[in-house]
């Protein structure tokens, strides 16, 4: 394993950690947030976007400490299947009271009926990568999903942003 | 065992965290983190089209590690019966409903995701951060169904 994935590792570590004191392992408490009924998910929410919104515009034109990449980013305008696609998730998501990173921590915690929703997601995903092989080209994944320097050319619309000097 | 991790840390300790993993992930790797693309490689890797585990899947299975040593940490052990709502919802021999509709909604996440472009980490925080709008429009979406879908389901079952 390389330093690459380690670092990842790493971060997923922090990330799986940290969800986990905020208890977004436990559908009961993503339920009660998702009917407005507790604000956590929301400020929480905000406030992740805020340090992330201007920790990467510093982090913008320099160096990636384990890469050495410039660090940059392409955005994309929003495409029909950006929509289509966010309904679904939201109603697997209210179904199941949980996303894709929480089922994942749930299987840490004992949290046995998480297999379930774990392997649905995995055959979601293969679903989409079958029916994306068959119609090449007709579903985009353009999202941040999608590594934006190397996909860059294969996402359109794409609206590059300026680097700063 | 740590004390402090019985309670559920504050909305803005969580908030500042997870905001910082968006940052480091830019700041070591030059990349956007995102859950569901760990599904992804970890699928590619058991379907045979990737030779080996791609660094999303090392985030995801770092996710599921972070979330162990939490419980480690906190004192937590045993298994935990029962899944919010549905297995409430569906007690008795009703409860193998439960099976397949975790599985059904667990299809649309993955799928939904795939094709939004990401989940709550990569559209949600991640793209959000950014700033991208595709990522700022598939959140609005995938939340304002969430909630009103929720909010329904509630009211009817």
């Amino acid at each position: 394993m390389g330093r690459f994935k380690l670092v990842a590792g790493l971060f997923g570590m922090l990330f799986g950690f940290m969800i986990s004191w905020g208890h977004f392992t436990d559908p009961d408490e993503i339920r009660q947030m998702l009917l407005i009924e507790d604000l956590y998910l929301w400020k929480m929410f905000a406030t992740a976007v805020a340090v992330g919104f201007v920790g990467t515009r510093l982090l913008r034109g320099s160096r990636a400490l384990v890469t050495g990449e410039r660090i940059d980013w392409v955005t994309s305008l929003p495409a029909r299947h950006h929509v289509s696609g966010a309904v679904v998730f939201g109603l697997g998501w209210a179904v199941a009271a949980s996303c894709p990173a929480p089922i994942a921590a749930q299987l840490a915690q004992g949290v046995w009926w998480s297999v379930v929703p774990f392997a649905g997601v995995g055959a979601g995903v293969l679903l989409y990568q079958r029916r994306s092989a068959q119609a090449p080209g007709a579903v985009v994944d353009a999202g941040p999903d999608t590594p934006a320097p190397r996909f860059a050319s294969a996402v359109a619309p794409a609206v590059p942003e300026p680097a700063r000097p | 065992m740590i004390d402090a991790l019985t309670d559920r840390a504050p909305w803005w300790v969580v908030g500042i965290a997870l905001g910082l993993v968006v940052v480091g992930v830019m700041a070591t790797l030059n990349q956007r983190v995102g859950a569901v693309g760990g599904y992804s490689d970890v699928v590619d890797r058991l379907s045979g089209r990737s030779a080996s585990l791609g660094w999303r899947a090392w985030f995801l299975l770092g996710i599921i590690a972070g979330s162990g040593l939490f419980m480690i940490l906190g004192g937590q052990t045993g298994a935990q019966a029962g899944y919010g709502w549905l297995t409430r919802t569906f007690e008795g021999g009703w409860q193998v409903l439960v099976v397949p509709i975790l599985f059904g909604a667990g299809i649309m996440i993955g799928y939904g995701a795939k094709t939004a472009g990401g989940c709550t980490s990569g559209n949600g925080l991640c793209g959000s951060a950014l700033a991208s709008p595709s990522s700022l429009v598939a959140t609005a979406t995938f939340m304002g169904t969430a909630v009103l879908a929720t909010v329904l389901l509630s009211a009817v079952i």
